[in-house]
C-alpha cells in the first residue's frame, strides 16, 4: 500500500516534470531546469527476510554512479544513520543482524563524481515475529507416573489426556494449562486411582485455559476438567463420561461402580477453567469441571468456571465437598448435581448476563441455562437408575450462601433461567441463598418424587432471598410446605439493588462487587442455627450465617483478586 | 406430449380390437412351459416335447423353454423326451382359444429300468404348482412366492409379498426378519445378484422399492448352497422381474382406492412440489446454495447469517388437506423380434402409484423408571401424520439365443419412490416441565436400478453349462431439507416460537448412493451318463461396492427475542424474511453436530466348489464349500473433524452339506448342515459418534467388530400329494459365534447405542407348511394354505457391553410365532378367483431394554386382507383388494407404556387389467 502510493506520487511527479519541460520548449520566458545531473536513485524496495534481515533492492540507475549510500532508520521515528556504501554495480543489500519484529526504513543515494544525491524515497519492511520462546510443553501422552507441572512453563494438552495408572500430577501455583483449540476435544481427565494436587494461590492462581489469544477465545475451545473417584453413585451397570468414547484417543470411561466415598482425587485450590466445553458429539459436551463419583476426602476450594459450553461445576455423585466457587457465563447450568451426590458446597457465585457464541462446530448453548439444576437419577440421560427417581444413594447435598444470578427476561428460552431446578427425586438442603434475576421462575420445584424427599426430611429450602424474579415457584409444579419466613420473595427489588457493584455487562472484577449493598434485606435474614438432617450433614464444614448470598457483609471479598470476567 | 398420448389411445383401441377379430377364426391356443431337471432345477435344453395325436412339436431351448403354438382348443397330452431322461407324458393339459397355457415340466433321470411316467396336469395350473415345484425340487430349503400368488394377493411391492412366506415378518413395511433373526441376517438380491442398500445405517434393502406387478417370483433360500453368497442365515431372498416365457402380451391395468382413514377426511399433509408426482422433488429441496463455503468455524456476520435463513425454503407446516384415493396404472408388453434363429424376446413393463396414508390417533411417548424400576411413561406426544406416497418403475428385460446352445440375457430395472410426509404432534417434555408442539416435514426419495447382462451356455451335448454376467446397479436415498419446528406452550395456552432452542428449527440433509458392480460365472458339468444327477459345479464371484453417505443438519435459534408476540406467529411468518434484514441480527445459524457423513468401499471376492451326488436312486447328497474374502474400508469424519479408518478384513471358508432323501415320489425328506457368516454393517464400523438420520439416538460405531458365524441346521419333510398341495413339516436349529447387536451404553448425559459381538445366541424353531385343496369336502374348486413358524432363541451379552436389563434374552426382531393362512378359490375355467389372507406375528423385541426398564417390544396384530379377481371378457380383468380388514393398531409397548401407537385405515381398491 505504502509503496504503490510512493511509486505513484513518484510517477506523478516525474509526468510533471515531462510536461513542465515538454512546455518549455515553447515557452522561452520560462528557464528550463537543468536536468540533475545527480539524480536520487529509484525503485527502492525493502522486504524481511525472517527474524533478523531484510533485502534492500533499487534500480540500476541510468546515469551510472561510482557508489551508494545507504541508511536505515528503526520504527517510524528513528533517525537515519548510513549502514553501508553499495559498489555502483550494486542493485541489492542484505541487511543482516537485526531484531525480530521491528520496522526498519532505508534509504538510499548515489555517488557520482564525488557528489551525493538527493536520497530516493523511504522503503520499509517489518521483521518476522520470533517464535515464542520455547516454555510451551507439549502434552501428548498419558500422564502415569508421578509428574509436577511448573510455573515457568506452559502445558498445551493435545486430544483427551489422562492422568492415570494411580499417578500424582502436581501443578505449581501461577501455572499456565492449555487446551490445544487445534486438537478437538482437549482436555485433563483424571482417571479413578490418581490424583490432581493444583494448589494455586489468590496471587498465583492456576489457570486452565484455550490457546487461542485472548479476545479470540470461545466457550468450547477445549474439553474441560474431569476428575473421577471412587465414591458411590446411584446408577447401576456401566456409566460412561459424556462426552468420552468417540475415538480411539477418547475411550469411554466408566464412573459407576465406586464404593469408597472417603476417596481423595487430590486437591484443587484457586483454579480458574475457561473456555473449557467442547462436545465431541452432540448434546454430549465436556463439562468445565466435572467431578464423577469424587469422594469426600479431596480438598476443593476457590474454583472459577468461566464461558464454558455446558455447565460450569457438575457433580455426578461422590462425596466432595468444595468451598468459594465462582462461575461466569455458562453455556448451561453454573451448578449442577444428580446420581447421589452428598457433598457440602458453600459460597457460591452464579452470574449470567447473556448467551456468549460458542466456538463453531464446538456443541450448543443451553436454551435453559439455570443456576442450579439438581436431580434425583436421570430420567433421559440412560440407564442404571434401579429404583428410577427413588434410586440409592439419594442425591442430598447442601447448597450454602449461593448468590446465583440470571439474565433476567428476553436472553434465553421460555423454558429456562430458573434460579433453581430441583427434580428428580432431589433431595438436598439450600440455604441461606439469594437468587435474582431470573425469567422463568425463583425454584423450579418438580415431581413428586422430590417432594417426597421433603417428606422424608431430607430436602429444605431456607433462608432463601428471591430478586427481580415475578415467580417464586414454577406454576403448576410442586409447592414447598415449609414455614413462610424460609423463603423471602421480593419481586419488585433489583439484583443491581443488592450488590456493591453489579455492572450490566461486566468486563473487569472491578465492576462486580457482591458484597451486600447497605441496608439491603439479605444482609440479616440467614438461618442461623442449622438443626434436624440439616445440621448432621452440614457437621463444622458448613457454618450457619446470619447474612444470606455468598458474601459476607464483613468478611473479606473472597471472590477478589483471582477470578476473572472476560467474554472472550 | 399430447399427441402420443393420442396416437397410444388409438393404438390401445387398436389392439382392443385384435382380440375380437381374431377370435372369429379357428379355435387355438398356445401353450408355454420350462423343462428342467425335477433333480437339480436346472434347466434341460433339447428336449422334444409334442402334443400327442399331432404334428405339433418343438424343442426346447438352452433354458429350457419352450412354446407350441396353433393347438387346437381343448384338452390335451403333451409327450417329452430327453436322452438320458425318463420319457415324461403330462395328461389333462386345458388349451383355451386364443390364449397361452403355461405347463412348467420336470423330467426324471433314467433310472434302471425305463419307465414312462405320466404326470396329470392339474385343475389350477399355472405357477403356483411351479412355484411348489421349485419348491419340491431344490436342493436347499427354499419357498417360493409366484406371480400368480402375488396377484391373487392385495400385495403391492415385494415386501408385502415375501411375508406370505413361512416364517417371514417383514418391519415397517420394509425389512424382512426370516426365523425371527433381524435384517441383517437376511439378503435381498434382483435376478440373483445383490442390491445395494439405500439405507444410512444401514445395509439392507427395504423391499417396498420393487412393484410386485414387474416381479414374476420371489424366492426365499433359508438353506445356505455354496453357489449362493454366505452371508445370511434367515434368508437369502431373490426377487424375480418378468421375463418373456415364450408367451406374447400386451397388457394394461389401472387402480383406484378408497382408504377410510385418508380419502375424503382431513389431515394434515406435507405442502409438495410441482415434481414430487413423479418422485423428482428432491431437487427442488436441495441445501441452498448459500451455504457453498460458509466456513461455521468461524463467526459468521449477521449478513451472512440472514442471507442463510432465507435462502430455506420457507415450508415448516404441515397443511391440512383432505385425502384424495389412492391409485395406479401400469402396462407391459412382451414379445420376440423376428432376427432368425430364436429371435429377440423383450419385456417390457412399467407401472406408476400413488397413495396417501394417515396415522391417525398418532402416540408416542418414552419411558423412564420413575418411582420403582417399572416403566412409567414420559414425554408423550400424540399427533397425526400425513403422507403422499408416490412408487414407479419399470423393466426392460431382453433376451435372445445364439445357436442351439447359447442364450443371452439383459434384464434392466429401475424402481423410484418418493414419500412425503407432514407431522403434527403436541405433548409434554419432562426435562423441560413444559408442553410443546412440534411440526416435522419429511421428504425421501429413492430409486434403485439394474443392468445385469448374462450369459448361458450350453457345452457337450447339454453336459456342460456356463453362466456368466455382470451387473451394475445403484441406489440413491435423499431426505433433503428434513424440518422441524418446535413451539412451547405457555401456562395460558399461548404457543410461541422454542427460538432459543437450537432444536426449536432444525432442518436436515442427508444423501445417500450406493454404486454396485458383480460379476460371476458358474459352471457346471453333468457327471457319469446324462441324467444320472451327478453334477459338479464351481464358480466365482467379485463384488464391488462403493457407498457416499452425507448427512448435515442446521439450526436456526434466536440471539435475541423477537420484538413484541411476534413469537406467536406462525413459523412461514417468523422465517419470511421480515425479522432477516439487513440490520436484522435475531437469528443465529449453527451446524448441529450431527456427524453423519462417511463413506465405505466394500470388495468381495469368492469361489466355490459343489457337487451333486445321487448316492442311490433316492438319495442325493450336495456338498461344497465356499470360501469368502471381504476387504470394507469405512471413512468417516466426525462433526469436530476428527478422522476415522475403519479397515476390517474377513476371509471365511464356508462349508454345506445337504442330503435329500425321495422317501416316495411324493415326498421328500431333506437335512442338511451349513456354515453362514453376518459381517458388521458399515456404519457399525465407524468408532465416530453420530447422530442417526433416521432413529435420532446417538450412536458410536465399534471398529473392532467381529464378524458372526452361524451354524444352520435343518431337517424338513415334505409331502406332495398332488401337484399344487404340500404339507411340510421342519425343524432348525441356529448357533452363533460374536452375533453383533445393538445395546444401549449409560452415559452421564444423553444415551448411547453401540454395537458388541454377543458372547453367543442360538436360535431354533419349527415350521410347518401345508396347501390343501379341498376337494374331499367337495370342493374342488377351494384351496387352503397356512404356514406356522413357532421359534424360540437366545442371546448372551457381556454386561459390562452396555447398560442393558437381560444379558440373556430373546433376539432382538425374534417373534415366538409367525402365521399366515389363507383360503383361495378359483372357478375352474376362467380367471375369477377369491382370496383371503391372514397374518399375525408374535410379540417381538424391536429395542434391548436398558436397566432398569424392561425389553420394548412390537405387539401382535391380526392383518386380514381379501382379493377378487373376476373377468369381465375375455381380455378384460376385474380385481378388487380389501386391504387391512381389521384396522388393526400398530403397537410398541415398553412395560405397560406404550411407546409407539397408530392405525393406517382399512384399504379398498378396484382395478381393471387388459390383457391381450
Amino acid at each position: 500500500m505504502n509503496f504503490g502510493f510512493r511509486s505513484l506520487t513518484r510517477s506523478a511527479l516525474l509526468a510533471s516534470a515531462i510536461l513542465v519541460s515538454a512546455c518549455g520548449d515553447d515557452d522561452d520566458d520560462i528557464t528550463p531546469p537543468p536536468p540533475p545531473a545527480n539524480p536520487a536513485p529509484t525503485g527502492l524496495a525493502a522486504a524481511a527476510n525472517g527474524q533478523t534481515a531484510v533485502n534492500v533492492s533499487w534500480t540500476a540507475p541510468t546515469t551510472a554512479a561510482t557508489q551508494f549510500v545507504l541508511q536505515r532508520a528503526t520504527g517510524a521515528q528513528g533517525a537515519f544513520a548510513e549502514i553501508a556504501r553499495p559498489a555502483a554495480n550494486a542493485t541489492s543489500y542484505a541487511d543482516q543482524g537485526l531484531t525480530a519484529a521491528t520496522t526498519y526504513r532505508y534509504r538510499l543515494a548515489a555517488v557520482r563524481a564525488g557528489a551525493t544525491s538527493d536520497f530516493s524515497a523511504e522503503a520499509s519492511a517489518t521483521t518476522d515475529e520470533a517464535p515464542p520462546t520455547s516454555n510451551v510443553v507439549e502434552v501428548t501422552t498419558d500422564i502415569t507416573t508421578n509428574t509436577t507441572w511448573t510455573a515457568d512453563k506452559v502445558y498445551l494438552l493435545k486430544g483427551f489426556r489422562k492422568v492415570a495408572n494411580g499417578a500424582t500430577l502436581t501443578i505449581q501455583a501461577g501455572t499456565r494449562i492449555e487446551g490445544d483449540f487445534d486438537v478437538v476435544g482437549s482436555s485433563l481427565f483424571v482417571l479413578r486411582g490418581a490424583r490432581l494436587v493444583a494448589n494455586g494461590t489468590a496471587q498465583a492462581p492456576i489457570v486452565f485455559t484455550s490457546s487461542r489469544a485472548a479476545g479470540q477465545r470461545q466457550p468450547g475451545d477445549w474439553g474441560g476438567l474431569i476428575m473421577i473417584g471412587n465414591a458411590r453413585i446411584n446408577r447401576s451397570g456401566v456409566v460412561n463420561i459424556e462426552g468420552t468414547g468417540t475415538s480411539a484417543d477418547n475411550p469411554l470411561i466408566n464412573y459407576a461402580g465406586g464404593d469408597n466415598d472417603f476417596d481423595n482425587s487430590g486437591s484443587l485450590t484457586y483454579v480458574r477453567v475457561e473456555f473449557a466445553g467442547f462436545g465431541p458429539a452432540q448434546d454430549a459436551e465436556l463439562n468445565s469441571f466435572t467431578f464423577a463419583a469424587v469422594g469426600s476426602q479431596t480438598q476443593m476450594s476457590y474454583l472459577q468456571a468461566l464461558a464454558g459450553l455446558d455447565d460450569h461445576f457438575e457433580w455426578f455423585g461422590g462425596s466432595a465437598d468444595a468451598k468459594y466457587l465462582v462461575s461466569y457465563e455458562s453455556g448451561d447450568d453454573h451448578f449442577d448435581a444428580s446420581e447421589g451426590f452428598r457433598g457440602r458446597v458453600q459460597y457460591m457465585i452464579g452470574l449470567q448476563t447473556k448467551l456468549l457464541s460458542p466456538r463453531p462446530g464446538a456443541g450448543n448453548v443451553s436454551s435453559d441455562p439455570q443456576g442450579i439444576e439438581n436431580d434425583g437419577c436421570g430420567s433421559n440421560a440412560g440407564g442404571g437408575c434401579d429404583l428410577g427417581f427413588n434410586s440409592t444413594p439419594l442425591t442430598i447435598p447442601i447448597f450454602a450462601n449461593f448468590t446465583l444470578v440470571g439474565t433476567g427476561p428476553g436472553v434465553v428460552g421460555a423454558s429456562g433461567g430458573y434460579g433453581m431446578v430441583l427434580r428428580r427425586g432431589v433431595g438436598g438442603h439450600y440455604v441461606n441463598g439469594i437468587l435474582a434475576r431470573w425469567p422463568s421462575a425463583g425454584i423450579g420445584y418438580r415431581d413428586a418424587a422430590t417432594k417426597s424427599r421433603e417428606n422424608e426430611g431430607v430436602f429444605s429450602l431456607k433462608g432463601i432471598f428471591i430478586a427481580q424474579t415475578t415467580n417464586a415457584f414454577q406454576a403448576g409444579q410442586q409447592t414447598y410446605a415449609g414455614p413462610a419466613g424460609d423463603i423471602e420473595h421480593a419481586p419488585a427489588t433489583t439484583a443491581a439493588s443488592l450488590f456493591t457493584a453489579l455492572a450490566a455487562d461486566p468486563s473487569a472484577a472491578t465492576d462486580l462487587d457482591w458484597s451486600l449493598a447497605a441496608g439491603v434485606a439479605p444482609r440479616t435474614g440467614g438461618v442461623t442455627v442449622f438443626g434436624g438432617d440439616l445440621a448432621n450433614r452440614a457437621g463444622t464444614f458448613v457454618t450457619a450465617t446470619a447474612f444470606r448470598g455468598a458474601a459476607d457483609p464483613n468478611g473479606a471479598k473472597w471472590w477478589q483478586g483471582w477470578t476473572i470476567y472476560a467474554d472472550n | 406430449m399430447k399427441v402420443s398420448l393420442t396416437r397410444g389411445a388409438a393404438v390401445v383401441l387398436a389392439l382392443l380390437m385384435v382380440p375380437m377379430v381374431a377370435g372369429a377364426q379357428a379355435p387355438t391356443g398356445r401353450l408355454v412351459g420350462k423343462v428342467v431337471d425335477g433333480g437339480a432345477s436346472i434347466p434341460i435344453g433339447g428336449a422334444r416335447i409334442e402334443v400327442v395325436g399331432s404334428a405339433i412339436r418343438t424343442n426346447s431351448n438352452v433354458d429350457g423353454r419352450y412354446v407350441l403354438r396353433d393347438i387346437p382348443a381343448g384338452v390335451v397330452t403333451l409327450k417329452v423326451t430327453m436322452i438320458g431322461y425318463a420319457p415324461t407324458t403330462v395328461t389333462g393339459i386345458r388349451i383355451a382359444a386364443d390364449s397361452v397355457s403355461e405347463q412348467d415340466i420336470s423330467l426324471n433321470s433314467m433310472t434302471v429300468e425305463l419307465q414312462e411316467l405320466t404326470v396329470t396336469a392339474a385343475v389350477a395350473q399355472g405357477s403356483v404348482n411351479a412355484a411348489l415345484d421349485e419348491q419340491r425340487n431344490s436342493v436347499g430349503i427354499i419357498n417360493a412366492v409366484s406371480s400368480e400368488q402375488i396377484a391373487r394377493s392385495p400385495d403391492g411391492d415385494a415386501a408385502a409379498a415375501v411375508q406370505r412366506v413361512s416364517g417371514a415378518t417383514v418391519q415397517d413395511g420394509k425389512y424382512v426378519f426370516v426365523r425371527g433373526l433381524g435384517d441383517r441376517y437376511t439378503t435381498a438380491s434382483l435376478n440373483g445378484a445383490r442390491i445395494p442398500s439405500p439405507e444410512p445405517e444401514r445395509k439392507v434393502v427395504p423391499l417396498d422399492l420393487f412393484p410386485s406387478s414387474l416381479l414374476s417370483g420371489i424366492t426365499t433360500s433359508k438353506t445356505f448352497t455354496p453357489d449362493q453368497p454366505g452371508d445370511f442365515s434367515g434368508a437369502s431372498v431373490n426377487i424375480k422381474t418378468k421375463e418373456f416365457t415364450g408367451q406374447r402380451f400386451l397388457a394394461f391395468s389401472v387402480s383406484t382406492g378408497y382408504n377410510d382413514a385418508v380419502t375424503g377426511q382431513d389431515a394434515f399433509f406435507s405442502p409438495s412440489t410441482s415434481r414430487d408426482w413423479l418422485a423428482l422433488g428432491a431437487n427442488t429441496r436441495s441445501l441452498p446454495e448459500t451455504f457453498n463455503g460458509v466456513d461455521f468455524t468461524q463467526s459468521l456476520s449477521s449478513t451472512t447469517t440472514n442471507a442463510l435463513v432465507n435462502s430455506f425454503r420457507n415450508n415448516w407446516s404441515a397443511r391440512s388437506r383432505t385425502g384424495s384415493p389412492n391409485g395406479g396404472f401400469g402396462g407391459s408388453i412382451a414379445g420376440s423380434i423376428p432376427t432368425g434363429g430364436t429371435g429377440l424376446n423383450y419385456l417390457v413393463s412399467g407401472t406408476y402409484s400413488f397413495s396417501q396414508e394417515i396415522r391417525a390417533g398418532q402416540q408416542r411417548a418414552l419411558a423412564a423408571a420413575i418411582t420403582s424400576a417399572e416403566a412409567e411413561e414420559i414425554d408423550r406426544f400424540d399427533g397425526v401424520t400425513g403422507r403422499n406416497s408416490v412408487l414407479w418403475g419399470g423393466i426392460a428385460n431382453l433376451s435372445t439365443a445364439i445357436g442351439a446352445s447359447t442364450k443371452i440375457t439383459l434384464n434392466n430395472s429401475y424402481n423410484r419412490t418418493m414419500d412425503n410426509e407432514g407431522r403434527r404432534e403436541t405433548g409434554y417434555s419432562e426435562n423441560l416441565a413444559i408442553p410443546l408442539q412440534i411440526q416435522r416435514l419429511r421428504y425421501v426419495e429413492r430409486n434403485v436400478y439394474s443392468s445385469q447382462l448374462g450369459f448361458l451356455h450350453s457345452l457337450g451335448g447339454g453336459r456342460q453349462t456356463i453362466e456368466w454376467g455382470v451387473t451394475a446397479s445403484g441406489v440413491t436415498r435423499q431426505e433433503p431439507d428434513r424440518s422441524e419446528v418446535v413451539y412451547s406452550v405457555d401456562d395460558q395456552g399461548r404457543a410461541t416460537w422454542f427460538g432459543f432452542s437450537n432444536e426449536a428449527a432444525v432442518r436436515t440433509f442427508a444423501d445417500l448412493s450406493e454404486d454396485a458392480i458383480e460379476g460371476n460365472a458358474n459352471w457346471q458339468l453333468a457327471l457319469g451318463r446324462m441324467g444320472s444327477g451327478a453334477l459338479l459345479r464351481v464358480g466365482g464371484l467379485y463384488r464391488s461396492v462403493d457407498r457416499d453417505a452425507v448427512n448435515t443438519s442446521y439450526s436456526i435459534s434466536l440471539n435475541r427475542p423477537l420484538p413484541g408476540t411476534a413469537d406467536e406467529s406462525a413459523p412461514e411468518e417468523i422465517f419470511d424474511g421480515r425479522f432477516a434484514g439487513q440490520d436484522d441480527s435475531f437469528f443465529r445459524v449453527t451446524p448441529l453436530a450431527a456427524g453423519g457423513s462417511y463413506t465405505a468401499s466394500d470388495r468381495l471376492a469368492a469361489g466355490y466348489a459343489m457337487v451333486s451326488l445321487p448316492l442311490s436312486s433316492s438319495i442325493d447328497i450336495i456338498a461344497g464349500a465356499r470360501f469368502e474374502s471381504s476387504r470394507v474400508e469405512v471413512a468417516s469424519l466426525s462433526s469436530a473433524g476428527e478422522p476415522s479408518l475403519a479397515t476390517p478384513e474377513f476371509n471365511d471358508l464356508l462349508p454345506s452339506l445337504a442330503v435329500t432323501w425321495r422317501m416316495r415320489e411324493d415326498m421328500n425328506l431333506r437335512a442338511s448342515a451349513t456354515q453362514t457368516l453376518s459381517r458388521p454393517e458399515y456404519r457399525e464400523l465407524s468408532p465416530i459418534l453420530f447422530r442417526e438420520v433416521i432413529g435420532f439416538d446417538n450412536v458410536r460405531g465399534n471398529a473392532d467388530l467381529q464378524r458372526a458365524l452361524i451354524r444352520n441346521f435343518d431337517l424338513r419333510w415334505e409331502f406332495y400329494p398332488s401337484r399344487g398341495e404340500i404339507f411340510s413339516l421342519g425343524v432348525f436349529a441356529k448357533d452363533f459365534d460374536n452375533p453383533i447387536e445393538r445395546v444401549y451404553q449409560g452415559t452421564s448425559g444423553t444415551r448411547i447405542i453401540t454395537y458388541t459381538n454377543a458372547l453367543g445366541a442360538s436360535n431354533y424353531g419349527v415350521e410347518v407348511e401345508a396347501r390343501k385343496a379341498l376337494g374331499m369336502i367337495g370342493l374342488e374348486t377351494v384351496t387352503a394354505f397356512a404356514n406356522a413358524t413357532v421359534m424360540q432363541s437366545q442371546i448372551e451379552l457381556d454386561p459390562n457391553a452396555g447398560s442393558v436389563t437381560n444379558s440373556e434374552r430373546k433376539m432382538v426382531g425374534q417373534s415366538p410365532y409367525v402365521l399366515n393362512g389363507g383360503i383361495t378359490w378359483s372357478h375352474p375355467s376362467k380367471d375369477a378367483s377369491a382370496t383371503v389372507l391372514f397374518n399375525r406375528v408374535g410379540e417381538r423385541i424391536v429395542d434391548a431394554g436398558e436397566l432398569p426398564l424392561p425389553d420394548v417390544v412390537e405387539q401382535p396384530r391380526n392383518v386380514l386382507d381379501v382379493s377378487f379377481r373376476l373377468p369381465i371378457f375375455s381380455t378384460l380383468s376385474a380385481r378388487v383388494d380389501a386391504k387391512n380388514l381389521l384396522d388393526a393398531p400398530y403397537q410398541i409397548t415398553q412395560g405397560s407404556v406404550i411407546r409407539e401407537r397408530y392405525t393406517a385405515g382399512r384399504i379398498l381398491s378396484v382395478g381393471f387389467s387388459w390383457r391381450q
